[in-house]
């Protein structure tokens, strides 16, 4: 172990700047990867709190709703029912949920947590301030139009969003941003990729003579390729705490410096437990990247 | 201990056989010179013993392992039961004396106890004893030689292959060597050495195997060089 352990050191000195353009190489893959995932997490987010990009929204009335159909106040259970049924009923319907007001004072707590001025509103509120919801998917989400004017004329009901019209911006915002993080982040890894074979390459031919006779006394394949795999690892996992590292940097100072504060408004912002199965999962990421190749490489060039 | 078995072996995309129809046995604690031209086969012989390659028709039995049918991970093991010398010693010029002699046991997983016990042992065997601190290039040829035989006796094999070992070596030196792969023979190690020293092999009087054109041409219990260059 203690010769093995020796081997690497030298090996890791022997290509220091081979081995740091590797992990920077990585380091950068991983981080845009590490967004990419960090986005994917934010729209799935959003979407929890909205329900389904492609939704309506009916939301029934509460104490204070100003429309014209709310003069009785609170939406009574004989409303609520007579909506439901409409909606049963209705063929460009394929389904609903029903969200009540406890659930979305709940998301509104959440929400306007992020912000002062938001904590300052939520004294104010408590859950009869919202209404109950019914969260509608439409068997053709461009053809809203008969529902919306089915429901929103009926008793009881407060209004009628498209999520669609509301949100689509910011899905397509985050769709973008998500593709473009990836689609670089593979680029990147590709070059990874070369970037380890090729110092396996380089590593192999400076060790021929080493090896030659590792083969020749029958040192086992698993003890020649040891040091190349250690090598790798290495280099894998500081590239990924690296990485790890510029995600908190951003999630400290965009997500939680800028983003929950000024916009925090318009949706729920990805929190640091999201952050932390990004690291997890870019860390696994790291080093299937590292290994894989490392272990093709290896088998290629060293004949074990 | 070696046994050929009818064995041939063609090398892809040529049409000579490098070893053609090779039928013989080497016994445990014998002394075998393999003489023959450049090019003559002995170099294939060398590695289908070792397992470098695997002949196309035929059989190789190496210490009572079909060669054939040895799977590729337990070839580490069958490597350990031969040691192998070089013409031009291949030792790492990074590491001392002891160090590579040492290293040869270190890959194969030894424990430090039994390197620290075997390497001085074996230094001394080979007459190097109080020499393990130098550095390869502050040796001689036949001192160079001495440490490659040593890391290639450091296990105790079976086996000692040497490939051609005196081919570096003044005369004088040469001889110095014989002596100690007789040495060696005499610890029951079976000794197969390439060579075109003819004035070893006339002086050892052992077994020789001559090849030419990949055929068994002559196998002399206590034979001679027996061809000039």
């Amino acid at each position: 172990m203690r010769a093995i352990l020796s081997e690497l050191r030298a090996s890791l000195s022997r290509n220091t700047s081979m081995t740091i353009s590797l992990i920077v190489t990585m380091s950068v893959s991983l981080m845009l990867a590490s967004l990419g995932l960090l986005i994917q997490a934010q729209a799935d987010r959003t979407e929890r709190y909205f329900g389904d990009r492609l939704q309506l929204q009916v939301n029934l009335c509460t104490k204070n709703s100003p429309a014209a159909t709310c003069v009785g106040g609170v939406a009574t259970d004989e409303q609520k029912l007579a909506v439901q049924d409409a909606l049963d009923s209705n063929p460009e319907v394929k389904s609903f949920s029903v969200r009540s007001p406890e659930d979305n004072f709940e998301q509104a707590r959440e929400l306007l947590g992020q912000t002062d001025t938001g904590r300052k509103q939520l004294e104010t509120l408590g859950p009869d301030s919202f209404p109950e919801s019914y969260f509608v998917t439409l068997n053709d989400p461009q053809d809203f139009d008969g529902v919306v004017s089915q429901v929103s004329g009926m008793d009881g009901v407060g209004n009628v969003n498209s999520l669609r019209e509301l949100l689509g911006p910011l899905f397509e915002m985050l769709d973008k941003l998500q593709w473009a993080s990836l689609g670089t982040a593979l680029l990147l890894i590709v070059a990874a990729i070369l970037q380890v074979s090729n110092t396996i390459r380089m590593t192999a031919f400076a060790r021929r003579r080493e090896i030659g006779i590792m083969r020749l006394v029958g040192a086992s394949s698993w003890h020649i390729q040891l040091p190349f795999v250690l090598e790798s690892l290495v280099a894998a996992l500081v590239s990924a705490a690296l990485a790890a590292s510029g995600l908190a940097a951003f999630m400290h100072f965009v997500v939680y410096g800028y983003l929950r504060d000024t916009l925090g408004t318009i949706t729920t912002w990805v929190r640091w437990q999201d952050a932390f199965v990004v690291m997890g999962w870019t860390t696994a990421l790291s080093i299937v990247l590292a290994l894989i190749p490392t272990l093709v490489m290896t088998r290629k060039y060293l004949n074990v | 201990m070696i046994r050929f078995d009818k064995v041939s072996k063609t090398y892809p995309g040529q049409k000579r056989a490098a070893l053609d129809g090779i039928d013989l046995e080497v016994t445990k604690g014998e002394f075998v010179f393999l003489v023959g031209a450049s090019g003559s086969g002995k170099s294939t012989f060398l590695r289908l013993i070792l397992r470098e390659t695997r002949p196309s028709t035929g059989n190789v039995y190496v210490a009572g392992k079909e060669i054939n049918k040895l799977s590729s991970w337990k070839v580490p093991k069958l490597r350990r039961e031969i040691g192998t010398v070089f013409q031009d010693f291949r030792l790492l010029p990074n590491k001392s004396v002891t160090e590579n002699v040492a290293f040869a046991l270190q890959v194969i997983g030894k424990s430090r106890q039994e390197i620290d016990e075997l390497v001085p042992e074996t230094l001394e065997l080979v007459g190097l004893e109080g020499k393990g601190h130098r550095m390869p290039e502050e040796l001689s040829g036949g001192e160079q030689q001495r440490v490659a035989i040593a890391r290639a006796f450091v296990n105790r094999p079976k086996i000692l292959i040497a490939d051609e070992p005196t081919g570096n070596l003044d005369p004088a030196t040469s001889v110095g060597i014989m002596k100690l792969l007789d040495r060696i023979n005499r610890t029951d190690t079976t000794v197969i050495m390439a060579t075109h020293d003819s004035s070893i092999v006339d002086q050892m009087r052992k077994r020789v195997i001559e090849l030419n054109e990949g055929r068994l041409v002559r196998d002399e219990a206590r034979g001679i060089y027996g061809y000039q260059n």
